[in-house]
């Protein structure tokens, strides 16, 4: 393990490298470390002179719920891009999974697979299952048959998707039970359920990138995979487990996304992977590898949630949200390669 | 799933009988841009369940477009070569299917549109609703029931496209007869449950107490904006919604009183193209066999002659509801 400093250094989100140049200048250091959280902070604030209702508890309940299946989805994808990979399937997996696991939980006669509707827990089992099975494919194929992410992916993103038409014959699953519809309608004392998921998922997600042996060795394997293969790291395992996770997530996303409409839609989650990818990089992470935090990847996606919130409120179109979103996109790229410059 | 199973294998029993009529079948492509939708599942089960189709008169073939213009002109190359008896034409954009057209009219195929219009005076008919009345009668629904004062906001479909340009005119059309009405927001949700869910949410939010009524352009977003006012708390009661097409959860949903609906008859739509196909085809000597011509007394088969065939909307109600949900089965 001769590089597990420097990999934890970049674990660090580059700690050690600011503090040795902290004396430089201190606010052109802030603006890069922090640009993300800053720019999210300012935006906030201008929304809340900008519109009454932005800064009340329901608002932020609403943004935090409109952000936590694309948070959960972005999560998945930051481990694959600190791999080096891309996971281009995920929309698709968030439809085939929503689409496996109600056929579990309906009680439509017609939609329902196997007759009665079982406990949700086996619904959520299932989903999930197909969500890592998924991704699983496509780790494997990334990581021991060397094909590039970018295409495996692009494959499951089709095969995916048509095999949840197939599926679902190209209608919805309706009629979910109430217990199943818990995971996206619920919520524990004002809290909702998808809110409450997209918290845990990021703290375990946070705690297992910077505390343990395996978030290590994804940092390791990223930054640069020749080296952790030499000091020992089973870089294929690591490569394949990162989709798995992505898929997992991508499922568990499909499930609330589901659980939250009311019925799983075969056309749910179409481009989905943009807007995890976007906040990955918006939120700092590298897609060179190595580099980049799950906090950086939450912010990214608070900020988009935020953006699309506020200028629901304030009435102004749909399209404009777009543009705005392709700039924040290039805007924090930019960011990154002059701190990557200095650094 | 099981329905999958279940249709492929009534398909290989079909397929089994011999074909006792003439000795070569017609054959007639439908053209439809894109069959991951409810509506044309639907549009394209009735198709298959044609008398013809299913008597083994027509060699059917659905083309699926996957929502691309160019797909949908490649189809028609491939249907021009094999010489199709008759084209059925569903298309994604109202002017680019226009080329297609003129292709398959060159060389000497009758297309017969569906559902959709295209912008083509090269079509030999046209069966669909009239979008246009489906937006005021929705929009009057609301109206009414709010009575005629208060605020509405109404989702739009995907900007441009044919369906959202004419529901909304039908929408504003019946808002003209209310001035006190205020339309709070007008806003697209690209046709999608979830999109309307978020936007929904965020206009409670905005205007709290202040929305008595909304306008969805199809079901599937007026049915995204119910999930919201739930989400958000809110008692569905309190809101009157109104959606069209008449899709399966909609159907659901007006049986359990949270909306309305006005459904678009995407058999008559589909089996009334076939038998106009049918009948060009035989040069006019045919008599319709699907029974959505006696169903729709305003809407005369007029020997297969008439440029245009409007098939009526059927407003979704208590009383009907449980009669179009048994159709789904």
């Amino acid at each position: 393990m001769t590089n597990h400093t420097t990999n934890a250094d970049k674990a660090d989100d580059g700690q050690t490298v600011s503090a040795a140049r902290a004396g430089w200048t201190n606010t052109s250091v802030m603006i890069q470390r922090f640009g993300i959280l800053i720019a999210l902070l300012i935006l906030c604030v201008l929304l809340t002179f900008a519109n009454e209702y932005f800064l009340t508890p329901r608002n932020i309940v609403n943004v935090l719920r409109q952000t936590s299946i694309n948070g959960i989805l972005a999560i998945g994808m930051t481990f694959v891009i600190l791999t080096r990979g891309i996971d281009l399937s995920v929309g698709s997996v968030v439809a085939l999974a929503g689409a496996v696991a109600a056929s579990f939980a309906t009680t439509s006669a017609t939609q329902g697979v196997y007759g009665t509707p079982y406990p949700a827990v086996i619904a959520i089992a299932v989903g999930m299952a197909v969500g890592m099975a998924a991704g699983g494919i496509s780790g494997v194929l990334v990581a021991r048959y060397r094909v590039p992410a970018f295409v495996a992916t692009l494959g499951m993103l089709s095969a995916a998707r048509g095999l949840t038409l197939i599926y679902t014959t190209g209608r919805p699953i309706p009629a979910l039970t109430d217990s199943f519809r818990w995971i996206g309608t619920g919520d524990v004392a004002g809290v909702p359920l998808p809110v409450i998921i997209f918290a845990l998922v990021f703290l375990v997600s946070w705690y297992v990138l910077t505390n343990t042996r395996f978030g290590r060795r994804v940092y390791a394997a990223g930054g640069n995979p020749h080296a952790a293969t030499v000091s020992g790291i089973n870089v294929t395992r690591i490569n394949i487990a990162v989709f798995v996770i992505s898929g997992g997530l991508a499922g568990l996303a499909g499930m609330i996304l589901a659980a939250r409409t009311g019925s799983a839609l075969p056309q749910a989650g179409v481009a989905y992977e943009l807007d995890a990818i976007a906040a990955v990089v918006i939120g700092g992470t590298s897609l060179l590898g190595g580099v980049g935090t799950v906090t950086g990847t939450l912010i990214g996606a608070l900020l988009i949630g935020v953006v699309n919130n506020g200028l629901d409120l304030m009435g102004v179109e749909s399209y404009y949200q777009q543009v705005i979103k392709g700039i924040l996109i290039v805007a924090a790229v930019l960011l990154d390669q002059s701190r990557n410059r200095r650094a | 799933m099981r329905n999958a199973i279940l249709r492929l294998s009534t398909a290989m029993a079909l397929a089994a009988v011999p074909v006792l009529s003439q000795a070569e079948p017609l054959k007639i492509g439908a053209a439809v841009y894109g069959l991951k939708g409810e509506f044309m599942q639907i549009w394209s089960e009735a198709l298959e369940q044609h008398p013809a189709v299913v008597a083994g008169d027509v060699d059917l073939t659905i083309f699926d477009g996957r929502y691309d213009a160019l797909v949908q002109q490649e189809q028609f190359e491939t249907m021009i070569t094999q010489q199709f008896d008759g084209i059925i034409f569903v298309p994604i954009d109202i002017e680019a299917g226009a080329t297609a057209v003129e292709a398959a009219s060159e060389a000497g195929i009758p297309v017969f549109g569906s559902n959709t219009r295209v912008n083509s005076d090269l079509l030999t008919s046209y069966v669909g609703s009239d979008d246009v009345q489906s937006g005021m009668m929705e929009a009057k629904y609301v109206l009414d029931a709010i009575g005629c004062k208060g605020n509405v906001v109404i989702i739009e479909g995907p900007i441009g496209q044919s369906a959202q340009i004419q529901r909304l005119e039908g929408n504003l059309k019946a808002l003209e007869a209310c001035p006190d009405v205020t339309v709070l927001e007008r806003k697209t949700a690209n046709w999608s449950r979830a999109e309307a869910q978020s936007l929904m949410e965020n206009w409670l939010t905005a205007h709290p107490g202040e929305i008595n009524g909304v306008i969805g352009q199809n079901d599937e977003m007026a049915l995204g904006a119910i999930e919201a006012i739930k989400a958000v708390g809110l008692n569905v009661d309190d809101f009157v919604i109104a959606g069209i097409d008449g899709v399966t959860d909609a159907l659901v949903a007006v049986k359990s009183g949270e909306m309305a609906s006005i459904l678009q008859d995407a058999r008559a739509q589909a089996q009334g193209a076939l038998d106009l196909a049918i009948n060009a085809a035989k040069d006019g000597d045919y008599q319709p066999m699907s029974d959505i011509w006696a169903l729709y007394p305003d809407m005369p088969w007029e020997d297969g002659k008439a440029k245009e065939y409007n098939v009526p909307w059927t407003p979704v109600t208590a009383e009907n509801v449980d009669a179009l949900l048994a159709q789904r089965q």
